[in-house]
């Protein structure tokens, strides 16, 4: 099953995705978190350290072949294949693959073609993959988010959270992509004006799976840059992302 | 036929990949070293297994082994030469065992066993023995077999020392391949997203325009994905050796350009040059008032002497586009032998970014090297004529044969405009160059410049003192 977890940046996708990570290695399924947004901050709310990133790969595989590193009998998927697997952060709960820094100039449509085939390879051996995308609508428009089975749309109160989240929904609509279902999250919501943002959730059109409030031990994290994973288990955070994982599965 | 090997083996397990919340061991990979080697021999001991150092057994959970993976073969077809194409295959075959990990090849393994194998019983002699069986069905020219696993840290070490031997032998040969040795070329169309009619043809002496991708790498990538944007191009019938003309290549090259080109020289940038795709790495284009062709790669922020960045001249000719007198091309293709030989090859270079030239200063002939002007020497053409004549660059020899001084040739300002009206278009002439811009020197304080000029002449000579 791959989920996906979009939204305007700065509404709270890396914190939901690193709790729904958190909550999935519970299963003791193989899981791969791919952090696919370039200003990654996944690592660090799940506290692993990441050497180098699918873009470093990509860019040294461009030197390499641009000053004729590559020895002419090996091919280059094979190298590819290999240092994507090297970079894949290995923990005992999930792996972690980040995808890093976008494309600098010049042509990338082979090294592209040949990560996609060897992501989507590598995917296949997971029962979970769980992808923190890049923040707006980029990923939906490039179709780099086909195969998704559950796509969560992440929104605060802002009204620019909310509007994102429209746009993803319709756009999800015109380029005919199939996502099995597609979610709303509300996050940061104070509870005094719960009804009023739920009331303007539904205006979206997306069906409401869950809703997170705010909270000051998460923020305390955020600004200590505390792993979010190390929040304790009796964090109402932390239930609410565990209540909306349960949905998803079907529970 | 795999009653004795304790997993499951079949094609179905290829790609499995066993997380390290799984795996049992890891042999060889970016933490240890080892290798795999294929070897034609006279006499091979057929079946023959043997396992040199820790068996599976033998270790602990989680450690990390060194690995060489010895395969020799015997056979009155085999040859040498195919030592390379059949060792290729043990990363799948490897693969087709259940919880056995192999990625890449070479000295660049990296295998893992999962605690579920080892479990069932699974040990390197059943690595062994699946490997006999695989290449012998996949290669009925096997006519004998063994196979020896080393995870002996001196002995794997050994071993990958000799084995580095056989892979720089290898790729000295691979070096060699040439267009000629071959029957199949690749097209590549990858790019007709935003170059709806450019069909890059990868051949073993010309890489791709990006640079990204090679013949081997055409070929691997075929086969993974036959209905994928690389196809196979079979070499047909040869038309223009030295330019690079191929029956086959043509048909396709129309085919999958919607038949917007019916003829494409591999090797020239005149009369019907590769199409260009926007992401070429370099672009060669012809300097009309020498006579010779300039390169400009992607990195150069400067002028060239044309007087437009590469930026502007990747403008002119990208989009799919065939464009007489340039063409886009790898960095790669500069180290070819047969880089634009129906042109000259270096011959005809007469402008180069400093810092290409100084990467290909292997490739660029001896006697050539200090005769190719870079932005340093000649930003404009003035200059640049000035060095080739004090070099003595090979070039001068064309130009002498040249007929007539442009210099001298009757310009008169302003009622100019006449003679530009003239009608040529009556004349059965051939096109000579294209260029989006070319200044002409002339003598009198005028400048022309010639704006998307295409020049046809009636007869070229070329003169060879």
């Amino acid at each position: 099953m791959i989920i996906a977890i979009s939204g305007k940046g700065g509404v709270g996708k890396t914190l939901i995705s690193s709790l729904l990570i958190k909550e999935l290695s519970e299963t003791g399924k193989d899981i791969l978190a791919i952090d696919a947004d370039p200003d990654s901050n996944l690592p660090e709310a799940l506290g692993v350290d990441v050497d180098r990133t699918v873009g470093d790969i990509r860019e040294e595989l461009k030197n390499d072949t641009a000053q004729g590193k590559i020895p002419t009998g090996m091919n280059k998927w094979d190298i590819l294949d290999y240092k994507i697997m090297e970079s894949i952060v290995e923990t005992p709960e999930y792996d972690l693959l980040v995808m890093g820094r976008p494309e600098g100039s010049g042509c990338y449509c082979a090294v592209n073609n040949m990560l996609r085939r060897i992501i989507e390879n590598l995917s296949e051996n997971y029962d979970f993959i769980i992808i923190d995308t890049e923040a707006g609508l980029e990923h939906l428009s490039r179709r780099t988010t086909q195969n998704v089975d559950v796509m969560l749309v992440v929104t605060d109160n802002s009204r620019r959270g909310m509007l994102t989240a429209h746009r993803i929904g319709d756009l999800a609509g015109e380029l005919e992509i199939k996502f099995q279902d597609l979610y709303l999250v509300l996050n940061r919501v104070r509870p005094e004006v719960e009804e009023e943002i739920v009331k303007k959730a539904q205006e979206t059109g997306l069906e409401i799976l869950g809703i997170v409030h705010e909270d000051d031990k998460v923020t305390e994290y955020d600004l200590e840059g505390k792993p979010l994973v190390e929040l304790p288990d009796d964090s109402k955070t932390l239930m609410a992302v565990s209540g909306i994982l349960s949905r998803i599965l079907r529970e | 036929m795999f009653e004795d090997i304790p997993v499951d083996v079949s094609p179905m397990y290829e790609g499995e990949r066993i997380r390290s919340a799984n795996m049992f061991v890891e042999l060889a990979g970016p933490k240890s070293w080892g290798a795999e080697l294929v070897q034609v021999e006279e006499t091979v001991e057929d079946g023959k297994v043997e396992v040199i150092g820790p068996e599976l057994q033998d270790m602990g959970e989680g450690d990390i082994h060194p690995l060489g993976i010895k395969i020799e073969i015997q056979g009155e077809a085999l040859e040498k030469e195919l030592e390379g194409v059949i060792e290729r295959r043990t990363h799948e075959l490897c693969n087709y065992i259940k919880g056995f990990m192999h990625l890449n090849q070479r000295d660049q393994i990296w295998c893992r066993v999962s605690k579920e194998a080892l479990e069932a019983g699974f040990k390197l002699e059943d690595l062994a023995k699946a490997l006999l069986i695989l290449f012998k069905e996949e290669y009925p020219i096997i006519e004998s077999i063994a196979i020896t696993i080393m995870t002996d840290e001196d002995e794997v070490q050994r071993f990958v020392e000799k084995a580095r031997l056989q892979y720089e032998q290898r790729d000295a040969r691979a070096r060699e391949l040439s267009d000629e040795d071959v029957d199949v070329f690749y097209g590549c169309v990858m790019c007709q997203s935003f170059a709806p009619t450019h069909v890059c043809v990868v051949t073993p002496d010309r890489t791709a325009l990006c640079g990204a991708i090679n013949w081997f790498d055409c070929r691997a990538a075929a086969k993974m994905d036959p209905d994928g944007p690389i196809f196979e191009i079979e070499k047909g019938e040869v038309l223009d050796e030295v330019k690079g003309e191929y029956s086959t290549v043509n048909e396709v090259v129309s085919q999958r350009s919607q038949g917007t080109f019916d003829t494409v020289y591999l090797h020239s940038v005149f009369g019907h040059p590769h199409t260009s795709c926007g992401c070429f790495e370099a672009v060669a284009f012809y300097i009309p008032e020498l006579d010779g062709i300039g390169i400009v790669d992607r990195d150069f922020r400067g002028e060239t002497p044309l007087g437009i960045p590469f930026s502007a001249m990747a403008g002119q000719c990208s989009g799919g586009k065939q464009v007489e007198g340039f063409t886009g091309l790898s960095l790669e293709y500069m180290r070819s032998p047969k880089f634009l030989q129906a042109d000259g090859g270096y011959e005809r270079i007469i402008w180069l970014p400093k810092e290409i030239k100084e990467s290909l200063s292997e490739y660029i002939p001896g006697d050539l090297k200090d005769k190719i002007p870079t932005e340093e020497e000649s930003a404009n053409i003035k200059d640049m004529r000035a060095f080739l004549e004090e070099k003595g660059h090979p070039i001068l020899d064309r130009l002498e044969g040249t007929p007539g001084e442009v210099e001298e040739a009757p310009v008169q300002e302003e009622e100019s405009v006449e003679y530009a009206e003239m009608d040529m278009e009556a004349m059965p002439v051939a096109p000579v160059a294209y260029a989006p811009e070319f200044t002409m020197p002339a003598s009198g304080g005028v400048k022309i410049i010639f704006k998307n000029a295409k020049i046809y002449a009636e007869k070229v000579i070329i003169k060879k003192n």
